[in-house]
């Protein structure tokens, strides 16, 4: 079964339509959405009922967590206080322009979504708002999938895709009680793998292009897809509609124009 | 130099002053006293113990503390932090456990508690009541080896000493063989071998919980030894010692 994942389409119809038709000359047989389908783009409506009309089983994201819940995440929302402010700016204009049917439908997605040994999730199992960069400690990473109880750990938000794969997991554990009992024991694992599929509307690998997955259940193959589509299309859009001019100039680059946190594993106090 | 680690007194002041005894009798002087949470509960007088810790005597060491899921739930009801009216608490104690949380606490006394750390970082060890994720969170020996093994990478500690599973234990975890290799749009980077040296999980024991016993942990840094205390108070006294 060929699967398509793909996540962070935030409002962008352009690139989700031009992402769609390529699904569709992939012959994928069934598509998964990680969440983020609003924020930042000038189409979070039209995206919504996109999604809807096709039943993609899809689930939420920290952008779509916030429209419903407010803004109340700490600082990790954000890579950046500069992000954050922008953000915010966002976040404001997206609340005006959503419908109250779309409103309901981003509340009603669930956390995480499973397919047999597959986990699907946007940020983190912990978190939408926790970063699964590629650089995160092998462990932890590890234990992130390993927490999911899946082999393969799909995830997003991050906007950069990537796989990883982790093999030959091992860790010795000694355990000393006080009455003297000792034991040990060794945990090793198979192979696991995290999947990022990256972002359909707003790309962060230094390319213009939408990003997804392709994923064969059958011979667990993963190919990165990269799809060109008219952006400036896009980017005229969110400047007729007053968002921030830094959003299409970042479009345009496939930038994040942001420096780094500090501690993106950090887990939301909210 | 040498620490006292313990945690849940939970309102039992007898068995703190027992265990404070203890430390006093040690023939290496502790240097430091650190309490990881749960000074509070709904057996005792919670406002007793929290006047002890607060009210140092002469020649006692300050008592560093730190806040613990007692704590917490307290916070809750007074609608300081988290969620609103303790759902946690009212789950496992039922409102006669949130009302007596409430009646044992003065207002005063939530403000000393709220100005409690989450934490200690000394040295290589970070001392805690569950762990960087939450003061929910319960590790003890049959936790996941790699959940432990996380909660010390997020620690940044060699050490992590614990204290809400209200166990006494040492749990060494090395994680020495992993292999991840990263693709990305352009290119299959280099494999990286993970493989880190051991790191320790503590756990440390309760104080208040069992009455007539009580546990706690002493720690030398420059020996990195634990040794476990169990002191026996009321009628019958007994002193138990492990070394770990």
């Amino acid at each position: 079964m060929k699967l398509a994942v793909m996540s962070c389409i935030h409002g962008n119809y352009e690139a989700l339509n031009a992402v769609l038709s390529d699904i569709d000359a992939q012959k994928a047989d069934q598509i998964y959405c990680l969440g983020d389908l609003v924020g930042y783009g000038p189409h979070p409506n039209a995206v919504v009922e996109m999604i809807r009309s096709l039943d993609i089983p899809t689930c939420q994201g920290c952008w779509d967590e916030d429209i419903v819940e407010g803004l109340n995440a700490c600082e990790c929302s954000y890579p950046s206080q500069l992000a954050e402010k922008r953000g915010h700016l966002a976040h404001e204009w997206t609340n005006r322009a959503i419908h109250p049917e779309v409103r309901e439908y981003l509340a009603s997605l669930p956390m995480t979504l499973r397919q047999d040994n597959l986990c699907f999730v946007h940020g983190s199992p912990n978190s939408q708002h926790e970063y699964l960069l590629p650089s995160m400690d092998g462990f932890t990473a590890l234990e992130r999938v390993l927490s999911t109880e899946a082999d393969v750990l799909f995830c997003g938000h991050t906007h950069v895709p990537y796989v990883r794969d982790l093999a030959n997991g091992c860790l010795q554990v000694r355990v000393l009680h006080p009455d003297g009992v000792e034991r040990e024991h060794q945990f090793s694992t198979p192979l696991k793998r995290i999947i990022n599929v990256g972002s359909v509307g707003e790309p962060r690998h230094g390319r213009p292009n939408a990003t997804y997955v392709l994923y064969d259940t059958d011979t667990a193959q993963v190919v990165l897809r990269e799809v060109s589509y008219d952006y400036e299309r896009t980017c005229a859009d969110i400047i007729a509609k007053g968002l921030p001019l830094i959003f299409a100039w970042r479009l345009a680059r496939g930038l994040e124009f942001a420096e780094r946190a500090d501690d993106p594993s950090h887990i939301c106090q909210r | 130099m040498q620490w006292a680690i313990l945690s849940g007194i939970e309102g039992n002041l007898a068995a703190y002053e027992a265990v404070l005894q203890d430390i006093r009798r040690q023939h290496s002087s502790v240097t430091a006293l650190y309490v990881l949470g749960d000074v509070i509960g709904l057996k005792g007088d919670n406002e007793a113990v929290i006047q002890r810790l607060r009210s140092r005597r002469n020649g006692e060491l300050e008592p560093q503390v730190c806040r613990g899921w007692w704590e917490e739930q307290c916070f809750s009801l007074y609608g300081l932090t988290g969620l609103p009216k303790a759902p946690e608490l009212m789950a496992q104690f039922g409102s006669d456990g949130v009302k007596h949380l409430w009646e044992s606490v003065s207002r005063e006394s939530v403000h000393w508690l709220r100005s409690l750390h989450f934490g200690f970082h000394e040295l290589d060890c970070l001392l805690i009541h569950g762990s960087t994720v939450s003061y929910r969170d319960e590790l003890t020996p049959d936790t996941p080896a790699i959940q432990l093994c996380d909660r010390l990478i997020r620690a940044d500690a060699n050490t992590l000493f614990c204290g809400r599973s209200g166990l006494a234990f040492a749990c060494w975890i090395t994680p020495y063989q992993l292999r991840s290799t990263v693709t990305t749009l352009d290119a299959t980077q280099s494999p990286i071998e993970y493989g880190k040296t051991p790191r320790r999980i503590a756990g440390v024991g309760n104080v208040g919980r069992t009455s007539g016993k009580a546990g706690y942990a002493l720690y030398r840094p420059g020996t990195n030894s634990i040794q476990f205390k169990t002191v026996t108070y009321g009628a019958v006294r007994d002193f138990a010692v492990t070394e770990r």
